[in-house]
């Protein structure tokens, strides 16, 4: 199978300098595959120093459209069967590419998601290993792995990172992609694996490939602004909103939700959960229209969902 | 024969990034109190936080622990003051530290705002305000009203969004449906 290396831009041109030479030696090394950056309407050199540094990579540069808009352009450009999304701040390793592509042969896979390391190699807060999920508090709280014993095998996992995940395109477009209903940022990934699990595909984890993720340049999710925050929380509202099918559910996550709000007076801190439920339901006619496309395509119940991709049934 | 300990006592969610303000509102407490014991009530995620920040008695509540028990708990150490460590400088929000310190009965309440972000331009330090039970109690009651309002619009909210979503999601025709 051919692989297209995405990477995402944005302003990110001292980030390509270190991600681009590596996913490029990457793909020689695999074989023929090919690599592009799909840029975010920047606004820094990243164009100059892609066409002078490495004439071979195709530059795709688009108008403002978010990261999930940017990412559907890019796949839909691409022209082999399998595609590999990169964020600008991750540095693959030269091995990286075989064992996702080996995954994809069983066409059951929709996607596969690298093992995320810090750049020293240590997996202390790290983000998109072996992901699950729980319904908490009428939210999707999800769990990235971080202890080393529990990565060592390939097996299912809730969504792949988007930072650096290989899928087929074919089940990409069936998706349609990530959901603009998320835009500009954050829950698009867990939305599309969700899906993906939800149609009957499966989504795996693979720790033989190996990427380094610099978390300190996208804020590391530790010290976000608040307006990111509210963006996020935003999102996991209309995540319930659109994904959570089952009725007896839905209604006990919205309850639930509207408890989650007294925690705005009861502990404070971010996000203000009262203004991501404001927000969320500005888009709720775009959620109920997603909502009732994905009642149409859904084979697995939401609880199987969940519990699948732990790896608990088959 | 010895003086009986003074115990002081330390609220705070000890949340990431909050270490310095809790340094700060044990400085505070000890300029209050000098001598005293602090003891702080957290959660089994923030106790090791508080331990790192040499505070020794620590009461931990969750794991089902209900809090009645550790309200009695922190009573027996018959604090006079307690600190309160918001995270931000108009000490909005922190209802259920403030409902806790009004139920166990101390006398005053430091409220320990955030230190100034490092890149700020403020260079004036915000310092901790001693209230007494009265003004705790005024402020308990208003955030208690802030959140029944909250409550109410998010249940509007929700109420709204599920009957959207239940009624565009409905199945169309049925038996009523006008077939052609």
């Amino acid at each position: 199978m051919r692989a297209t290396l995405i990477i995402i831009n944005h302003n990110g041109r001292h980030l390509l300098e270190t991600s681009l030479p590596a996913a490029v030696a990457a793909a020689r090394a695999a074989g023929d595959h090919a690599v592009m950056v799909s840029d975010d309407a920047s606004t820094d050199d990243s164009l100059a120093f892609v066409s002078r540094e490495f004439p071979e990579v195709r530059f795709l540069a688009f108008p403002r459209g978010g990261f999930g808009g940017t990412c559907n352009r890019a796949v839909a450009a691409a022209d082999t069967e399998v595609a590999v999304l990169l964020n600008n701040d991750v540095v693959v390793t030269p091995d990286f590419l075989p064992p996702l592509l080996a995954d994809l042969e069983d066409e059951r896979v929709f996607a596969v998601g690298c093992k995320f390391l810090n750049p020293d190699g240590s997996l202390t807060h790290a983000l998109g290993n072996r992901i699950s999920g729980e319904w908490r508090r009428g939210l999707l709280s999800l769990h990235h792995e971080t202890d080393p014993d529990l990565l060592t095998d390939t097996c299912p996992q809730l969504y792949a990172n988007g930072g650096g995940m290989a899928f087929r395109r074919q089940h990409w477009a069936a998706l349609n992609g990530f959901d603009d209903l998320y835009l500009p940022i954050y829950w698009e990934d867990a939305d599309l694996g969700y899906r993906a699990w939800g149609r009957g595909w499966r989504v795996l984890y693979e720790p033989r490939s190996v990427v380094y993720h610099d978390q300190g340049s996208t804020m590391g999710r530790l010290h976000r602004a608040p307006e990111v925050e509210l963006i996020s929380a935003r999102n996991a509202v209309l995540f319930s909103w659109k994904n959570l099918l089952d009725r007896g559910l839905l209604r006990h996550a919205l309850a639930q939700q509207a408890r989650w709000v007294a925690d705005d007076v009861l502990i404070g801190g971010l996000p203000n959960r009262l203004a991501a439920l404001r927000a969320a339901a500005a888009r709720l006619r775009f959620a109920a229209r997603r909502r009732a496309q994905e009642r149409r395509e859904r084979v697995i119940s939401d609880l199987a969902i969940l519990a699948r991709s732990r790896g608990e049934i088959a | 024969m010895s003086e009986p300990t003074r115990n002081v006592l330390l609220l705070t969610f000890a949340r990431r990034g909050e270490e310095r303000a809790i340094q700060r509102a044990i400085s505070a407490l000890a300029e209050v109190a000098p001598g005293a014991q602090v003891i702080a009530v957290g959660t089994p995620v923030s106790a090791p936080i508080l331990r790192d920040l040499g505070i020794a008695v620590i009461l931990v509540y969750g794991d089902g622990k209900p809090a009645r028990q550790v309200i009695e708990e922190a009573q027996l150490f018959m604090p006079q003051t307690v600190a309160i460590v918001y995270d931000n400088p108009r000490f909005c929000a922190h209802l259920k530290l403030e409902a806790l310190a009004l139920l166990i009965g101390v006398r005053a309440v430091l409220r320990c705002p955030p230190p100034p972000q490092p890149a700020s331009a403020e260079t004036q330090v915000p310092k901790p305000e001693t209230i007494g039970r009265l003004r705790l109690a005024w402020s308990v009651l208003a955030k208690g009203l802030l959140l029944a309002l909250r409550l109410a619009a998010a249940t509007v909210f929700s109420t709204l969004a599920c009957s959207y979503l239940c009624w565009f999601g409905r199945p169309r025709g049925g038996r009523h449906a006008r077939r052609p």
